[in-house]
């Protein structure tokens, strides 16, 4: 019964099949096919992954407000479409090592954050990270720590494990982020000793420690522990983004770095201040590209239990 | 503060290839033109779909004949899915009869897909008026890549320089 349930879990949503096929696929499907492709898979998935299309269209009417609920139903499935091409690029890099054009914008603070030592890049479920983690590795000719929040599937995780190491040959190294305080203490050590670590600001899985914010209105809980490390290591906080700008070329938007002040008097204000600065250029990149927002599980900015 | 580190235009299809020789350009394969892509996978994508339109039921009321066509939109999906293993299975078996061996998968399995999409075009000949044009726009464009194909051959258009 176990092994029979075992086996249909590789067909979920979340499943490894589809990151099994999507690689075979990659290895097979002429570029001309993609388009058509990704538009049935896109609707195929729409309508069989129905939480995450909840939360897409939950965090929509967040972020636009007073839009209809069928132009949301629309810009849904937008989203969906570019995460179908987005995930897809990822493998063809993975795989086929193609080119992609990228544009800089922030060029001036992403050659800072390549010649810094010691720097937390915090991100979102936005675009290709994972493209961006390994073009990044690639051209500053650093090695970077990608934590990633844990996939609900053993082999699943394994596999994008696998994938980012390979994409990013070997200069990605990948940790999950759940409640142990081991992996706190190893990127603290990874920080003090110049290291660049990535983490994803924008949900808090796992029971991992968060600090309450605002954004778009809201209060939100994010986690608190990219604002814990760069206080204790002195490291600057660098929020970087990677967005899909059409077939083949990505944005890499880097903002100003956030500093975490130890201000002495009471700790917690001085992190609570730097989340506010987060929240803010999450607010303004969301207002823009909330089409590219691929925050498919409920907790951030919308919660099922609390909505 | 803005770079954009940009490519060259670059063309997957041999007659692309070719006006980009004539034009000064840039003649090497590759597959990074969106433009191609969308064209070619709509041309190829709207070739199935009249194709296995032909085959429907002739005498069928208007709801029902619009509702098998909609079905049939997802059906082509599910036979471009199917195509997509078929050929790979046949690449598999001739390699193991020595061909294709030096060939990429994706290039192989883009050389199975012209030629079924092809034969299919070529039964759209025998169709009605609109759709016996756009079988004969995928053929004539299939004959004008060919030769193209041969010119570029011809030229060392394509060799890296030095080789």
């Amino acid at each position: 019964m176990t092994t029979s349930r075992n086996r249909l879990r590789r067909f979920a949503v979340r499943g490894v099949f589809w990151r099994q096929y999507l690689d075979w696929a990659t290895l097979n499907m002429p570029f001309y096919t993609y388009p058509v492709l990704h538009f049935f898979m896109t609707v195929f998935f729409f309508f069989f992954a129905a939480p995450a299309r909840r939360i897409v269209l939950a965090h929509l009417a967040i972020i636009l407000p007073g839009s209809s609920r069928a132009m949301n139903c629309l810009r849904a499935f937008r989203t969906f479409h570019n995460y179908s091409w987005t995930i897809s690029e990822a493998a063809i890099h993975k795989l086929l090592k193609e080119e992609f054009a990228y544009e800089i914008i922030g060029a001036a603070w992403l050659d800072r954050l390549g010649a810094a030592q010691g720097a937390i890049v915090l991100t979102a479920h936005m675009g290709n990270y994972d493209l961006g983690a390994a073009v990044f590795a690639e051209k500053f000719h650093r090695e970077i720590r990608l934590v990633r929040a844990p996939e609900p599937d053993q082999q699943t995780a394994e596999h994008v494990s696998a994938s980012l190491a390979k994409s990013g040959e070997g200069a990605v190294k990948v940790d999950y982020n759940t409640s142990g305080a081991l992996l706190s203490f190893d990127l603290l050590n990874a920080l003090r000793l110049g290291e660049i670590v990535s983490l994803q600001g924008d949900l808090v899985a796992g029971g991992l420690a968060e600090i309450r914010t605002h954004l778009l209105g809201k209060e939100v809980r994010v986690p608190n522990g990219p604002f814990v490390l760069a206080q204790v290591s002195g490291a600057l906080i660098y929020p970087l983004f990677i967005a899909r700008s059409g077939y083949r070329s990505y944005q890499i938007i880097v903002r100003e770095p956030i500093a975490v002040l130890r201000s002495g008097r009471d700790r917690a204000d001085d992190i609570a201040q730097a989340a506010e600065k987060w929240a803010r250029v999450l607010e303004q990149l969301l207002a823009t590209r909330w089409d590219q927002w691929f925050a498919f599980a409920p907790g951030f900015l919308f919660d099922e239990r609390n909505p | 503060m803005n770079e954009i580190l940009d490519r060259n235009p670059q063309f997957y299809f041999s007659l692309p290839r070719f006006i980009a020789l004539l034009r000064g350009g840039d003649t090497r394969r590759a597959e990074s033109n969106a433009a191609e892509a969308w064209l070619i996978g709509l041309l190829m994508y709207l070739v199935h779909y009249l194709f296995f339109a032909h085959y429907l039921p002739p005498r069928l009321g208007p709801w029902l004949t619009a509702l098998l066509l909609i079905v049939l939109a997802f059906w082509i999906w599910l036979f471009w899915l199917l195509l997509l293993y078929l050929n790979s299975v046949i690449i598999r078996l001739l390699r193991l009869g020595g061909l294709f061996r030096t060939v990429a998968t994706r290039r192989a399995q883009s050389i199975l897909w012209g030629i079924f999409t092809t034969a299919m075009a070529c039964a759209l000949l025998k169709d009605s008026s609109w759709v016996r044009e756009i079988g004969a726009i995928w053929l004539v464009a299939v004959a004008m890549n060919l030769a193209s194909a041969v010119v570029l051959a011809f030229s060392n258009a394509t060799r890296p320089s030095g080789k």
